[in-house]
């Protein structure tokens, strides 16, 4: 090995020890405790698959695989598609001078913890939280709406505002690369400002987008601090299943089994999401 | 009858005057060139025809038809644009074919055929499939050619189209730009900051300074003829020397008396490199003058020396052909100078 190369892997080695140590060690008992069985209060060790039979056999389960794929979805799409009009405008409608004001300003919501936003949100959806005794002051309703706190449409709202700046930067950032004269050459030839829109700037725009896809969806699929708090019964997701099988029913390998099996599903997703995108830029 | 015609055009940027009073008429098939240094409005004057800009006042009307209040896109001009603006996402003949589909007079049979002839024309068959970023700058300038010829605009803007190109490629694409544009017949307008660019591709060029034409004439006219100081000083090379007008002659400090009408007093005499010559040992001219070789510069096919005048602070710059038989002359060598009154150039100071 020549110098180069060592000096290399001496300056990334800390990282490296502390990604092994912290991410791959634990990942790794993850998926090992997920092919024992739980003894009573001893694991045994023996592999087996017959987490995964349970695991995929039990509807209960593959209902909340499903819905957390539902609600995270539904959290990236509602995110992603809030977040690229402010991304726009600030990107070509705020002065040079102000961007930086605009991008500080955005990080706002980071400036509490992610605890107290969402019993904010608690405060501002619950039976007599600040939405409803607006409307009933306003003398739009009578009786406060009981269907905006704890069921799933808490958590979309809830983890959208907590993700939003992680959309917003990303697709800020592509959309701050495109050359303008490339706007100014397709409506020279001939395009409106909508088609010019749809054949060059979302294009361009795309591989923010896909980050901000990403991003949002990865860690809202396993949330688990949202649905406890805002979801009801309704809203709870796998997170809080794999909590349960770990803390309460002290089976710690159905819970590895889940998270595995949750991995799997998110890495799937994302996986087909990007290759999706990729040829749909090919195709342009 | 004029394929483009500016009336009158003002131009303001909230209190900054742009454009002031711009007319000019442009003729159909021409080569015509705004030439200006930098921040004197030729681009703005180039956007407002593409329909990137509003005018403050006065028309703008391509082949006869007034051009207020048509978007850019629904205009009869396409442009190359300084950066090229080659989409990235999109292949080579992606983006020659970009503005055919919004073209319902081209049949989609014929669409693929007229790519390749396109990029036949400027020079790059058989790069469709190639990826805008894998190009060259001059390639890249190719596919804008392409790109915006395709669409048989009725003028074709080019704003600054070679300013990116190194040197050869830059002389290359002169006489390549010229070529194609006699080729397609349409009419050509070209900013540029480059005089050179600017004299040698042009029918007709506007020189323009601070938001106003100066002078518009051909390349000939404007180089030997300019009208005034700022325009004989952009174009070309020229030294002025102070002069003093009366009754009919000149008298030139450093050179002598040149019988040119001018009006009374003091006056700057401008004087081309290549008018003037520098004498060998034997030979005669009808004005001679004597200087000293100051400094020189060795360019290959030319020499130029600055000569020092006697009564003169002011070096004389004068440019010769170099020749197997001429030496080239070292500073400190006394020359005589011979000059023609004719070529003068007196301007009021």
């Amino acid at each position: 090995m020549d110098t180069e190369a060592r000096r290399g892997l001496l300056l990334i080695s800390p990282t490296a020890l502390y990604a092994v140590a912290l991410l791959a060690m634990p990942l790794a008992a993850v998926l090992a405790i997920s092919f024992a069985t739980q003894d009573f209060l001893t694991i045994d060790w023996t592999p087996t698959l017959a987490n995964y039979a349970e695991a995929t056999g039990e509807p209960l389960y593959r209902q909340l695989l499903l819905r957390s794929v539902l609600i995270a979805g539904a959290v990236t799409l509602v995110t992603v598609l809030l977040a690229f009009p402010v991304a726009y405008y600030v990107s070509f409608y705020v002065a040079p001078s102000r961007k930086s004001l605009w991008l500080f300003l955005i990080t706002i919501p980071f400036w509490t913890s992610y605890l107290i936003r969402v019993f904010l949100w608690k405060v501002i959806l619950g039976f007599n939280g600040v939405f409803n005794t607006s409307l009933q002051g306003l003398g739009i309703v009578e009786e406060p709406l009981s269907f905006l706190l704890y069921n799933a449409n808490a958590v979309v709202i809830t983890l959208a505002h907590a993700f939003a700046p992680f959309a917003i930067l990303p697709i800020f950032v592509s959309l701050e690369r495109i050359d303008r004269s490339l706007l100014e050459a397709a409506r020279d030839l001939g395009e409106t400002y909508l088609t010019t829109f749809f054949r060059v700037t979302l294009p361009l725009a795309m591989p923010g987008v896909t980050a901000a896809v990403l991003i949002v969806f990865i860690p809202t699929i396993g949330d688990y601090v949202t649905p406890r708090l805002v979801g009801g019964p309704d809203g709870l997701m796998i997170a809080n299943m794999i909590q349960t099988q770990f803390l309460r029913l002290n089976n710690a390998p159905l819970g590895a089994t889940l998270a595995v099996l949750s991995m799997l599903t998110v890495g799937l997703i994302s996986i087909a999401f990007v290759l999706l995108t990729r040829r749909w830029g090919r195709t342009q | 009858m004029s394929i483009v015609s500016l009336r009158n055009i003002e131009k303001y940027y909230g209190e900054y005057h742009a454009l002031r009073d711009v007319s000019v008429d442009i003729a159909q098939g021409e080569f015509f060139s705004l030439l200006g240094p930098s921040g004197c409005g030729k681009t703005t004057l180039l956007r407002t025809i593409a329909g990137f800009e509003d005018v403050t006042s006065g028309e703008v009307a391509i082949a006869g038809q007034e051009m207020a209040g048509v978007p850019a896109n629904r205009r009869p001009t396409n442009m190359v644009f300084q950066s090229y603006a080659i989409f990235p996402h999109l292949s080579v003949a992606k983006n020659v074919a970009f503005g055919l589909r919004r073209r319902a007079d081209i049949p989609k049979q014929s669409r693929a055929t007229l790519v390749e002839d396109a990029l036949n024309m400027v020079g790059l068959d058989g790069y469709g499939a190639r990826r805008a970023h894998a190009l060259s700058g001059g390639q890249r300038q190719r596919v804008a050619l392409a790109r915006a010829l395709i669409l048989k605009p009725k003028v074709l803007l080019l704003d600054e189209p070679l300013s990116a190109l190194d040197k050869k490629m830059r002389e290359q694409m002169q006489s390549e730009l010229r070529r194609l544009q006699r080729h397609v017949g349409i009419t050509f307008i070209l900013v540029t900051h480059d005089q050179e660019e600017a004299l040698t591709m042009s029918d007709r060029i506007a020189v323009m300074f601070e938001g106003r034409i100066a002078q518009m004439g051909s390349p000939e006219a404007l180089y030997r003829r300019p009208e005034t100081r700022a325009v004989a000083e952009f174009i070309g090379m020229m030294t002025f020397l102070e002069g003093r007008a009366a009754s009919g002659t000149v008298e030139v400090e450093g050179l002598g008396r040149a019988e040119i009408a001018a009006p009374e007093g003091a006056v700057a005499v401008g004087v081309r490199p290549e008018t003037l010559t520098l004498l060998a040992p034997g030979e005669t001219a009808a004005r001679e003058t004597a200087g000293t070789v100051a400094d020189r510069a060795y360019y290959g096919d030319m020499t130029y020396y600055d000569i020092a005048l006697p009564g003169t602070d002011t070096r004389l710059t004068v440019s010769m052909k170099n020749r197997l038989s001429r030496a080239v002359l070292e500073p400190g060598t006394e020359v005589r100078l011979g000059w023609e009154p004719d070529a003068l150039l007196v301007y009021a100071t």
